[in-house]
């Protein structure tokens, strides 16, 4: 757990609040069409040779934190299918509308990687259609879209009802605390804050 | 003030480096008259120029909500019901009492704040606040909108408590923050729970005012009802050109030790009563006092404990540290806070509970090397930007500093030291606050200012 608690803390330390990502998300690709395509992800992506750092020089433009990561293997899996998703536009088809070109593409991989393998082993989205689900709709939220035909707050409540951290209740009151400190330690540091309140009296 | 030859300038005084809001979220119950108010004293010929511009930022529901004291009835089992959620106090046991609760002291706050943030926090409440006179985030205390409203509705509960009417009053100022240090955000805004009146936060040193004769000019005008600030700024309020405009209902002294021949000073020039107001911002107000007795524990979210070093309580009577739980600030609920500040708990005839023979609260003032008096704060100020944790400065009667600070940028601190004070300063840098010796760990003393 100590490693999981780590990567977990490394991608709530880069990650804005899940309000805040929920609220951007626009209409994206059918959750069906990219469950699919995540299903057919080529063994070669997963070889424990392949280096994410190479991969995603190749198919991506912003840098990813899990290539810090990628000694663990379940890091390197979670990355190496979320960049399977990117390049497969590429390779298969485009989806509708496009994931690479999503504004927060690069975020979306750093998603599988630090937040979802942590918890659940990349393997498992592969053999297991309720996991799969969960990788998908992770990967999209983060990449700044909700599968088609969802608002907000439909897919919002279906992720959170597939999402495995809770029912691991160590590493989710980890993950929290986590969460929180980095969240103050943001919000202090907004210039909305920093404004600060007139004040009356000196202590 | 941003003078790139000067090399005190401290890049966030520059003006309007941290002011990012529009006037409708500052005061979003703010109307054409207030508007007008507020357009007349930033433009006023004599003003500052303003280094910041900051409001309340409180909504109608705001305003009406902090006009009354948060209620004190069964607080303390509330307060500690929320602490116990606090990751601070994870793994901790049951912590069923209040002296079950390990005090704290501020390295814990500056160590994990967070920690001490309730989970559930409103944190669209959360302002950036910092000690007064900190730059460089030694400690950020987040301050809540309300509680931060509530200090001024706390002002008028006392001075009204004494007999005196203070209500708006014109076009008079509702307060003037009066501060006296090289550089300071200073501001004009309104009071949104006071019909919109105007307030202040003015630096009295003549340096940040544009002209001679600006300072006075722009006091008569605004003629503030009450003024707050700390034992140097209230002191400049003794001469005689200040004297001859001012006429405030009462005065408020905070932050530093008020001595007792300053009070009656001020009390003399003002015929007012000068309160005491013992807090710390990461406590809030504590304690006040008007005369030279101890101070009263205030009625609010507030309870007081006497320590001595091992933590244990003292006997009521007996000298120890002062040590706070305090619940008036929702995002900091703090239990057995280590004030660093000593003294000894007594009873008053009526039951209520006062704080005697309390020290600790720094009031130094250094003697640059061509007769200028300097005081602490603007010390502080470049201390923590050059990222000191701890300090002590003493200036011996001569006029020669003997400087020690722990961690930091030891050269950068030496040359802002030496420019300070006008002469040269060796300084010493440290690992270990405790290589500073036992006690606080900011500390002043001149036998020359």
């Amino acid at each position: 757990m100590a490693e999981s608690e780590e990567l977990l803390s490394a991608w709530s330390a880069s990650a804005p609040p899940e309000d805040r990502a929920w609220e951007a998300t626009v209409p994206g690709p059918s959750l069906a069409a990219v469950a699919a395509r995540m299903a057919s992800v080529p063994r070669s992506f997963l070889d424990a040779r392949v280096s994410i750092a190479a991969l995603a020089g190749d198919v991506l433009r912003p840098r990813l934190l899990a290539v810090s990561h990628e000694d663990d293997d379940r890091v390197r899996r979670g990355a190496a299918v979320g960049l399977w998703l990117v390049a497969s536009e590429d390779l298969v088809e485009p989806f509708a509308p496009s994931v690479a070109a999503a504004p927060g593409i690069g975020r979306a991989v750093d998603a599988l990687a630090l937040r979802l393998s942590p918890v659940v082993d990349p393997w498992e989205w592969l053999s297991d259609d309720e996991r799969r689900e969960e990788a998908v709709r992770t990967f999209l939220l983060w990449a700044g879209l909700r599968p088609a035909g969802e608002d907000v707050t439909t897919a919002r409540s279906l992720l959170e009802a597939r999402d495995s951290l809770r029912r691991n209740a160590a590493l989710a009151q980890a993950y929290a605390a986590h969460r929180h400190r980095d969240e103050i330690a943001r919000r202090l540091a907004e210039a909305r804050a920093k404004e600060a309140a007139a004040r009356y009296s000196s202590e | 003030m941003s003078d790139p030859d000067d090399s005190l300038a401290l890049a966030e005084y520059t003006p309007g480096s941290a002011a990012v809001l529009t006037d409708a979220e500052r005061w979003p119950t703010m109307d054409a008259a207030g508007a007008a108010r507020l357009d007349r004293w930033r433009r006023h010929p004599a003003a500052p120029d303003w280094v910041h511009a900051t409001g309340d930022r409180l909504t109608a529901e705001m305003v009406e909500r902090t006009r009354r004291p948060l209620p004190t009835d069964g607080w303390l089992e509330e307060h500690l019901g929320a602490a116990r959620n606090l990751l601070a106090y994870r793994g901790l046991g049951d912590l069923a009492a209040l002296t079950d609760f390990p005090p704290i002291t501020r390295q814990h706050l500056v160590d994990d704040l967070a920690a001490f943030v309730p989970l559930d926090a409103d944190l669209d409440r959360m302002l950036h606040g910092t000690s007064s006179g900190s730059t460089g985030a030694a400690l950020l205390i987040p301050d809540d909108v309300e509680e931060v409203a509530r200090g001024f509705h706390l002002m008028v509960s006392l001075v009204r408590a004494q007999g005196i009417d203070w209500s708006p009053d014109g076009e008079r100022f509702a307060v003037a923050s009066v501060v006296f240090q090289r550089q300071a955000f200073t501001y004009v805004s309104l009071v949104s729970g006071f019909a919109h009146r105007a307030m202040a936060r003015l630096n009295l040193d003549t340096g940040a005012w544009r002209r001679p004769g600006d300072r006075v000019a722009f006091l008569r005008d605004a003629d503030p009802q009450v003024i707050s600030g700390h034992p140097t700024s209230l002191a400049e309020l003794l001469q005689p050109e200040l004297r001859g405009v001012l006429r405030p209902l009462a005065l408020f002294s905070g932050a530093m030790a008020l001595s007792g021949p300053l009070r009656a000073d001020l009390e003399e020039a003002y015929g007012c009563p000068v309160f005491d107001v013992y807090g710390l911002h990461e406590t809030r107000p504590i304690a006040v006092r008007t005369d030279d007795g101890p101070f009263r524990v205030l009625d609010r979210r507030v309870h007081v404990e006497v320590l001595d070093a091992e933590g244990t309580v003292v006997p009521e009577g007996e000298v120890g540290e002062i040590t706070v739980t305090a619940g008036e600030n929702p995002l900091l609920p703090l239990v057995r806070y280590r004030t660093g500040d000593t003294g000894r708990l007594v009873r008053f005839a009526d039951g209520g509970i006062g704080i005697a023979d309390l020290e600790g609260r720094e009031n130094t003032v250094f003697l640059a090397a061509d007769g200028r008096r300097i005081p602490c704060v603007d010390l502080t100020q470049q201390l923590q930007t050059h990222g000191a944790r701890g300090w002590s400065i003493e200036q011996a009667a001569d006029g020669s500093i003997d400087a020690r600070i722990v961690g930091g940028d030891a050269d950068a601190v030496e040359r802002v030291l030496s420019a300070l004070l006008g002469r040269g300063v060796d300084v010493r840098r440290y690992e270990r606050l405790i290589e500073l010796g036992e006690g606080k760990p900011r500390r002043y003393r001149s036998a020359a200012g």
